[in-house]
């Protein structure tokens, strides 16, 4: 159970993270959408404890009804692994390219957990076997430059539920995946949030994966959390100008024709993520947004409902 | 296999012949190096005496070969010395980061401008000259150096994607350290102990010949120069010999190290 209010993550040069305030229940399956830049990998490590040195985070993050923020490294390893665990979005460079992926997993078991080394390699093959990596006793012995992508990614999901985590947060787990593995594992992960009854926070930019992996979804941009709701009622009717952007950026059937004729041109939000330090005070979308008011670039929008926008009242 | 650098195996050649020497000497030398002969002082090159004798008679080639012996220790127990403190700091201010690392690599940067012969002479004086305090000296001129090369290499090792994950898996500092930024630099380590421990041998030389290291009658390469230096005229192979046996050891273990450093540096060798 995590409980965020107001959990902002100051980098020095900017706010990564501004205000951001949510709750993730056992089983809970939310999605964090956004492209790169926005915050999403960040508020990720924030729920971690795994900020950069630079970075300072202040709010309130309450963990398991423990509060986490100004908490110690000591304090964050006893929750890691056990409370919250984390995969990330490069399975070869997730795997240290020396040591044999069998042991990379039974490690936190022994250091965490006080196993023995074959209970932990006994546990490490229950796990192997859990996440569907076939012929579990030979990969245990394999090195990361020994197999697959796909199968990389599920040894790094085995670490991660190695200690039995309440929360899974999977950084981008499909990005560097070809289609087919990417929803083979986001299958997987959805059925292990199932049977764990564990939380999940899939953070991803690939749409389609958000869509099939989550119940909720929260869309970030500029470190804020512009939009949120039901993923499909979101995916479906978008209201905040930054999410129709990135719904209609998708390559669909339907866009192609919307853009009048010039064939195999998608539509795009014009300019890109502005570095920290020069996001805009106000509205972190003012500048790219295409409905923007004379409001947008000098206060700060109000957060509406399940929006934060300045047009929220006219329903942007 | 690809073809292997000519520094490291020229490199590899002196530095066997040189170890290869220093491990015969335990159990082999022509004669006893200690052994005087007043009435055979200065002899020339002969089946008897390979290099002949010294002003004292003693056989030169059995002295070259134990002083071999006295180099290598004590630059190998210098450099394990130096390397394993070094090391292991070097490790910790990678891991803690903030303040612990910057009064680690200040308190290295002090010890770096810091010469061992300075260190050696101040040691000397308060606890007379000997080889212990030698291996001190060299010892400690070793410790920022590894520091250094450790932190370096350590800071990058931190910021790969699988120590976050090992942090995520709930590692902690000490084990990551251990378990995976420890394996993934010991190339650069090795590199630096091999270029060391040339310069710990030309060290323990100077010292030596100084006074400050190897006493009588305990041979030594650089007390052999030192020796040799007032009879430069009458007898100067006698200088000669420990120059060219010091000039092999250097350049042996420098060529290796930067062979070793060739081969494990992969921005090298695309160069080539």
């Amino acid at each position: 159970m995590i409980e965020a209010a107001a959990l902002t993550v100051d980098m020095g040069a900017g706010q990564a993270v501004r205000e951001a305030s949510f709750v993730i229940a056992p089983g809970d399956r939310i999605g964090i959408v956004g492209e790169s830049g926005c915050g999403k990998t960040m508020l990720g490590l924030a729920l971690m404890g795994m900020v950069p040195d630079a970075g300072h985070v202040s709010g309130s993050l309450m963990i398991d009804g423990i509060q986490m923020v100004g908490a110690g490294e000591v304090t964050w390893q006893r929750l890691r692994a056990r409370r919250v665990a984390m995969i990330f979005q490069e399975p070869m460079a997730a795997l240290n390219p020396i040591k044999r992926v069998g042991e990379t997993v039974m490690e936190p078991m022994m250091v965490h957990l006080g196993l023995g080394r074959d209970a932990a390699r006994a546990r490490a093959l229950e796990l192997f076997r859990e996440v569907g990596i076939p012929d579990p006793e030979a990969r245990l012995r394999q090195f990361p430059h020994e197999i697959s992508g796909g199968q990389r990614q599920r040894v790094l999901i085995a670490l991660a539920l190695a200690c039995d985590p309440g929360v899974l947060i999977a950084d981008e787990p499909t990005t560097a995946l070809d289609a087919n593995v990417a929803l083979r594992v986001t299958q997987l992960l959805v059925g292990l949030a199932a049977r764990r009854t564990m939380g999940l926070v899939f953070i991803s930019h690939d749409l389609a994966a958000v869509a099939r992996a989550t119940e909720r979804v929260m869309v970030m941009y500029g470190g804020d959390i512009v939009e949120r709701g039901a993923t499909d009622e979101v995916l479906a009717q978008p209201r905040h100008p930054y999410t129709r952007g990135l719904l209609s950026a998708r390559p669909s059937s339907g866009n192609m024709r919307a853009t009048g004729g010039r064939r195999g041109r998608l539509p795009t939000i014009p300019g890109s993520v502005p570095p920290l330090a020069e996001l805009a005070p106000g509205c972190r979308f003012a500048g790219r947004c295409p409905v923007e008011l004379k409001v947008c670039n000098g206060a700060r929008p109000p957060r509406q409902g399940n929006m934060i926008c300045h047009r929220a009242e006219e329903g942007a | 296999m690809r073809k292997l650098p000519p520094n490291l195996l020229i490199g590899a050649v002196l530095v066997a012949l040189v170890a290869g020497t220093a491990a015969l000497s335990l159990v082999w030398t022509p004669h006893d190096h200690t052994l005087l002969n007043i009435r055979g002082k200065f002899a020339a090159p002969s089946e008897l005496h390979w290099l002949g004798t010294d002003q004292l008679g003693r056989d030169v080639f059995s002295q070259l070969m134990v002083a071999a012996r006295n180099s290598v220790a004590v630059a190998l127990i210098s450099v394990c010395l130096g390397g394993v403190i070094g090391v292991a700091l070097g490790l910790v201010a990678s891991a803690m980061g903030g303040v612990v690392e910057d009064v680690i690599m200040r308190i290295a940067d002090i010890g770096f401008a810091f010469p061992a012969l300075l260190l050696a002479i101040m040691l000397a004086a308060v606890f007379g000259p000997s080889l212990p305090v030698a291996i001190i000296a060299i010892a400690f001129i070793n410790i920022p150096v590894f520091a250094r090369v450790t932190r370096a290499s350590a800071n990058q090792i931190w910021t790969r994607e699988y120590v976050y994950a090992a942090r995520a898996a709930g590692m902690g500092r000490v084990s990551i350290s251990r378990d995976h930024v420890l394996p993934n630099i010991a190339a650069p380590i090795i590199v630096q102990a091999t270029i060391e421990f040339a310069i710990a041998i030309l060290a323990e030389a100077a010292l030596s010949y100084l006074g400050l290291g190897a006493q009588p009658p305990a041979p030594s390469w650089g007390r052999m120069l030192s020796e040799a230096q007032t009879l430069m005229y009458l007898a100067p192979q006698l200088a000669i010999y420990p120059g060219v046996c010091i000039v092999t050891a250097v350049l042996g273990f420098s060529l290796l190290g930067d062979g070793l450093r060739d081969i494990t540096d992969p921005r090298l060798v695309r160069q080539r």
